[in-house]
C-alpha cells in the first residue's frame, strides 16, 4: 500500500468512527430519511396518486438521507474540522488535501447507503409498498452510477468549505435545491422548464431517473444515455475539481482562514 | 541565504486582506509582519516574544507551510516555504498552544496513528515512535482513553507527541505552554530542553519572558510585525542593566498625576496594570533613588499602598522594548 493510499484509508477510517459515535450522524441516515419517506408514501398511496409514482416515496427518502450523509457531512466535516482547530493541522501534513478528503468522502457514501435500509424496511412494514419489477442489474448500475455522481459533486464541493468560511451558510441551499431538481421525491417533468434545464446539469438528475426507470417496468427506457449523462457530468466535475483543489491549496495560504480567529 | 542555517527570512512581510462593511464593502489591510529578518542556527532553541498580535503567529505559519508570505523570502532547512512546501512537510513539526486540534472523541492513541498515516510514516516505523513518545512523554497507558478525558497537561503533550511524529529537524511551538498549570508547563518546557539538547532546531513564540529566559539560547523580541530586539536572554537583560525599576501600588491613578511620573528625569517607560481594586504602576528609570524622592510630591495625598525598587530583569526589558505603557 503506497503512503497515498493509506493515508486515504487512514481519513476513511477516522471519518468511519467519528460518524458510529456522534448522535448527530444518525439524523441524517435514520432520522430525516424516515421522516421525507413517511410524508411521500402518505401522499404518494393514497386514492388516486400513479401506482408509478409511489417507487419514489419507497426509494425517495432514502435518496435523500444518501445525498445528505455524501454531500452535507463533507462541508459540516470540514467546518468542524475548523471549529476543533484540526483543519489547519490536517493541511500541513505532506499529504494532499484531496487525498484526505477522498477518504472521508468515501466514508461518506458509506454511510449514506445505509439510509436505504430503514426506508426501504418501513415502506414495507408501514405501508406495504414494495418494488415489484425492479430490475436488479441496471438497479445495481444505477445506483453505482449515482453514487459516483453523489462523489463527484462532494469531492467538488468540499474544499470550498475549507477555502471560504461563508461557503458554509450555501450549505443547506444546495442541499435542498438538489432534491427538487434531480427529482428525489417527484419526476421532475413538473418542474418549470427553465428548471428542468438546469437539473439537465446536474448529475445525479441523470442517475436518478436510471434508478427509479430500473424499479417500474413501463417505459421508454434509455438507461445507456442517462448513465452516460451522468458519468459525463461526473467526470466534468472532477476536472473542475482537479483545477479547485490547485486553487484551494494556494489561496487557503493566502487567506489563513483554515482556523478560527 | 546560507544553506546551512535551519531557519533564515529575509525582509518577510504578511498583510492580511479583509472586507468589512454590510452594503458599502470595504477593503482593509493589516499588517502582520513588516520586513523581519532573521537566521537560526540548527540545534539553536529560538525563543520569539511578543505582546498579542505582534506577528508571532503568523510567523509560526509561514515557516509551517500553512500561510503564504506576502513578499520577502523564509527558508526553513534549505527549502523555499512557498516552492518546496511537500518536502519541508516532511521534515518538520509545528504545535499550537491551546486544546483546540485534537480529535476529542478518539483515543490519544487514534489521534496518533491518524497523523502518523497523514504523515506518510511506514507503519512499522510509526508503531515504533509512536510507542516511544507515549512513554517519553508520559502518556503510555492513558492511550486508549478518549482524549475528551485528558487533562489540559495531557492533551498538550497529546499535541507535542503529534508534533514529534516524523522525528522533526525543526520543531515549531506555538506559545505551548498555555493554560498549563506550573508543574504541567514547567514539565514540558523540560521536555523542549531536551529535544533542543538532542539536536532538534527549536522555535518557541512564548508570552512568558521567564520561560524564554530559562530555557532559549537566543530570543527577538518582535513587535508590530518588526523585530526590534534579538540576541541572547543575557544581551538583552544587558540593555537594561544600567537602569532600575521602581513599583508602586495605589488605589485609582489618574491621568495627570500618571504624566507626572512620565516627566521625572531618568525615566524611560512607565506600565500601569490593575491588581483587583488597585494599580501597580511600574517605573524604568536610570536613577530609580531620584525617582522615589520625587514620588511623594507627586502622589500626595493618594492612597499608597506600597513602594519598592529592585534591579531590572529581561521582562523589564521586554517591557521597555515593546514600550508597553498605558
Amino acid at each position: 500500500m503506497t503512503s497515498l493510499v493509506r493515508a486515504a484509508w487512514s481519513a476513511f477510517r477516522v471519518s468511519v468512527r467519528l460518524r458510529v459515535i456522534s448522535p448527530w450522524a444518525y439524523l441524517n441516515w435514520l432520522v430525516f430519511p424516515l421522516i421525507f419517506a413517511t410524508v411521500g408514501l402518505y401522499v404518494l398511496s393514497r386514492p388516486g396518486a400513479p401506482s408509478s409514482h409511489l417507487v419514489y416515496g419507497v426509494l425517495g427518502g432514502g435518496l435523500i438521507g444518501y445525498w445528505s450523509v455524501a454531500y452535507l457531512d463533507g462541508g459540516n466535516g470540514i467546518q468542524e474540522e475548523r471549529w476543533n482547530g484540526t483543519l489547519e493541522q490536517i493541511f500541513g501534513v505532506p499529504t494532499p488535501l484531496w487525498t484526505i478528503i477522498l477518504g472521508k468522502i468515501i466514508g461518506s457514501l458509506l454511510f449514506g447507503l445505509l439510509a436505504f435500509l430503514p426506508t426501504a424496511a418501513f415502506a414495507y412494514v408501514g405501508f406495504h409498498a414494495l418494488l415489484p419489477n425492479v430490475d436488479a442489474s441496471r438497479f445495481a448500475i444505477s445506483l453505482g452510477v449515482l453514487t459516483f455522481s453523489f462523489f463527484s459533486i462532494a469531492i467538488t464541493l468540499t474544499p470550498l468549505f475549507a477555502l471560504w468560511r461563508w461557503a458554509f451558510s450555501m450549505l443547506n441551499g444546495f442541499e435542498l435545491g438538489v432534491y427538487v431538481l434531480c427529482g428525489f421525491m417527484f419526476p421532475i417533468a413538473i418542474l418549470a422548464t427553465p428548471l428542468q434545464g438546469v437539473a439537465g446539469l446536474l448529475s445525479p438528475t441523470w442517475a436518478t431517473r436510471a434508478l427509479y426507470a430500473s424499479t417500474v417496468a413501463e417505459g421508454p427506457h434509455d438507461f445507456m444515455l442517462w448513465w452516460l449523462l451522468a458519468i459525463g457530468l461526473s467526470l466534468a466535475y472532477l476536472v473542475g475539481a482537479y483545477f479547485l483543489y490547485s486553487l484551494v491549496e494556494r489561496e487557503a495560504r493566502v487567506s489563513g482562514e483554515l482556523a478560527l480567529a | 541565504m546560507t544553506a546551512s542555517l535551519a531557519i533564515e527570512a529575509s525582509q518577510l512581510r504578511k498583510t492580511y486582506v479583509t472586507k468589512r462593511g454590510v452594503l458599502r464593502r470595504e477593503r482593509v489591510e493589516r499588517a502582520a509582519l513588516a520586513g523581519v529578518d532573521l537566521a537560526i542556527e540548527p540545534g539553536e532553541l529560538f525563543g520569539l516574544l511578543g505582546p498579542n498580535g505582534a506577528g508571532k503567529t503568523t510567523m509560526v505559519k509561514i515557516f509551517t507551510t500553512l500561510l503564504l508570505p506576502t513578499s520577502g523570502t523564509a527558508r526553513v532547512l534549505g527549502l523555499d516555504v512557498l516552492k518546496d512546501q511537500w518536502a519541508l512537510r516532511r521534515r518538520i513539526g509545528f504545535v499550537f498552544g491551546g486544546e483546540r486540534g485534537l480529535y476529542w472523541r478518539l483515543s490519544g492513541l487514534d489521534n496518533l496513528r491518524y497523523f502518523a498515516d497523514l504523515y506518510r510514516i511506514p507503519p512499522q516505523v510509526s508503531r515504533r515512535r509512536i510507542a516511544e513518545l507515549l512513554e517519553r512523554l508520559g502518556l503510555a497507558g492513558r492511550e486508549r482513553d478518549r482524549v475528551e478525558l485528558y487533562s489540559r497537561g495531557m492533551k498538550q503533550r497529546l499535541h507535542l507527541a503529534r508534533g514529534l511524529l516524523n522525528d522533526p529537524d525543526v520543531l515549531f511551538l506555538d506559545e505551548p505552554t498555555i493554560g498549563l498549570d506550573p508543574v504541567g508547563a514547567r514539565e514540558l518546557r523540560l521536555i523542549v530542553r531536551e529535544l533542543a539538547d538532542s539536536g532538534t532546531t527549536v522555535f518557541l513564540t512564548t508570552h512568558y519572558m521567564f520561560e524564554a529566559d530559562a530555557i532559549c539560547d537566543r530570543i527577538a523580541v518582535i513587535k508590530d510585525g518588526g523585530i526590534v530586539a534579538q540576541g541572547t536572554p543575557d544581551s538583552i537583560k544587558d540593555t537594561v542593566q544600567d537602569q532600575g525599576v521602581v513599583e508602586f501600588q495605589v488605589v485609582g491613578m489618574p491621568a495627570e498625576r500618571l504624566a507626572g511620573v512620565r516627566a521625572l528625569p531618568g525615566v524611560t517607560s512607565v506600565a500601569v496594570s490593575d491588581r483587583e481594586l488597585a494599580q501597580l504602576v511600574t517605573v524604568h528609570c536610570a536613577r530609580p533613588a531620584d525617582v522615589m524622592t520625587h514620588l511623594g510630591a507627586i502622589l500626595d495625598g493618594m492612597k499608597l499602598e506600597k513602594v519598592s525598587s529592585r534591579e531590572a530583569t529581561l521582562e523589564d526589558a521586554y517591557v521597555q522594548l515593546i514600550g508597553e505603557s498605558s
